[in-house]
């Protein structure tokens, strides 16, 4: 019985033999805090003085794009809304217009519903501040004041480098884009680097490409009412995977969760999302679009989805109902035990 | 071949699907905590003996317990106390963050099953 258990060991060893590796491991991890969240750089392959000048440059681009366009701390944002509140208009660095222009061709993809000048309302609810309300909600009136005026980017109007508005509530916030332009700035350095082996992920919203060596990257997508791996995709090339839930930011009234993603129709947080996961080439595009399907929910996600152009979605409803399109489901993994209704819709392409 | 040898070959093509999985894709145990503080280089500390760290942060003193191979915010000078409420940290790849104090949690293992972690 020895011997059978010791040839035993042997085959066992040599099976496992195959998940070893005495190579020099060639990932490079590199993090730093910016736009209040961790910024985490993975590279692959990558010679480490490269690796460690190309991270420095990204977390000096991170911390420089962080302070021009914070939505309520001084910098180049915040000095446009003063210009824009009241109806007026101010000038801008040419650098800022192909952020601006983004973000307002994907408010209009999305009628709406990712709107990226509701910064006054946003401000209302309490989240311009980093430390959140505390038992208190804003007042009713003034929500239905803003709604009233509706702010618009169909109120702006950029000619050159200046920027109108005939809204007065007009207040940009690009706290549902600014992250994902970021990532896709980096994406750009890395790879005029040289560098073509990547994930740059910010807070849990990442863009991949390339692969980890000779298989793809592996990314795991968090459960969002726990703390554990909901599903999994696997990414060889370039693909933005960003997540949308109402667990990121929000404080509870009287047992209630009010969280950040405000539906601009209604004024008060959407209520019938709990998150919403995206795969997009471009990670700017990918962020915009879980804010715009969060807020569509569950009956009105794939309308809006085709309009952004967007292939593949995963929407968890607030009964835990995972919707997905057919392109998506045969590209996520879920974990075993997960045992969600899951309601296909038709294809999205 | 004998019975036994029978048994043997059996058992190793039953495991085979298994040990595939499980070392190829499998969450292997943590082994380390990473913590980062600020724009500082991470540290990284073994999940083992338990005990507990205080890291100064950007508004305070946040409190770590390590015990068991796990790790865990105990207390955070944040107001929101997400941190805290996170619980304990268990497996490799498994994150949690004070971004008030700017300080954050990362469980890391020998075979990480995930190259990163969307939420």
């Amino acid at each position: 019985m020895i011997e059978q258990l010791t040839r035993l060991g042997y085959l066992l060893l040599i099976l496992g033999a195959g998940g070893c590796s005495t190579q020099k491991d060639p990932v490079f991890h590199d993090q730093f805090f910016a736009f209040g969240t961790l910024i985490d750089i993975t590279l692959y392959g990558a010679e480490l003085p490269l690796a460690e000048s190309v991270c420095k440059q990204i977390e000096q681009d991170f911390v420089n794009m962080h302070a021009s366009w914070h939505a309520w701390q001084p910098g180049q944002l915040s000095s446009l809304n003063s210009q824009l509140s009241g109806a007026g208009a101010g000038t801008v660095e040419p650098s800022f217009l192909p952020l601006l222009d983004e973000a307002n061709g994907l408010s209009l993809l999305s009628e709406g519903l990712f709107n990226p000048v509701l910064g006054n309302l946003i401000a209302l609810w309490g989240f311009h501040d980093n430390a959140l309300p505390v038992g208190t909600l804003p007042d009713s009136t003034a929500i239905r004041d803003l709604l009233v005026q509706a702010p618009s980017v169909n109120d702006i109007h950029i000619d050159g480098t200046l920027i109108s508005s005939r809204n007065p509530t007009v207040a940009y916030d690009l706290g549902g884009f600014a992250k994902g332009y970021a990532i896709d700035r980096a994406i750009d350095r890395l790879r005029e680097s040289g560098i073509h082996n990547a994930i740059v992920n910010a807070g849990g919203d990442l863009r991949a490409i390339g692969q980890h060596g000779e298989r793809p990257w592996r990314i795991g997508i968090r459960h969002p009412r726990e703390s554990s791996i909901i599903a999994s995709i696997e990414i060889s090339g370039d693909n933005s995977v960003f997540t949308s839930g109402d667990y990121e930011r929000f404080f509870e009234v009287d047992g209630k969760r009010y969280h950040h993603i405000i539906d601009p129709r209604t004024g008060y947080p959407a209520i019938n999302t709990t998150s919403v996961t995206v795969i997009h080439s471009n990670a700017a595009t990918a962020d915009a679009a879980t804010t715009a399907l969060f807020v569509a929910g569950p009956d009105e996600w794939l309308s809006i989805a085709l309009k952004m152009g967007i292939s593949y979605v995963m929407l968890i409803d607030n009964q835990g109902i995972i919707h997905m399109n057919p392109a998506m489901q045969s590209r996520i993994h879920l974990e075993p035990g997960i045992n969600a209704e899951i309601r296909l819709s038709t294809p999205l392409q | 071949m004998t019975r036994a040898d029978r048994i043997l070959i059996l058992l190793v093509v039953c495991a085979m699907p298994f040990l595939y999985l499980h070392l190829w894709f499998g969450n292997g145990p943590a082994t380390f905590v990473q913590i980062l503080n600020g724009s500082s280089a991470p540290v990284t500390e073994p999940l083992q003996p338990d005990r507990m760290l205080r890291v100064a942060g950007a508004l305070g003193e946040s409190i770590i317990e390590v015990r068991n191979g796990r790790a865990r915010f105990v207390r955070s000078p944040c107001t929101t106390k997400v941190c805290v409420q996170s619980g304990w940290l268990t497996s490799a790849g498994e994150f949690a963050a004070c971004l008030p104090n700017r300080i954050s949690l990362a469980l890391v293992g020998q075979d990480p099953r995930f190259d990163a972690i969307n939420f």
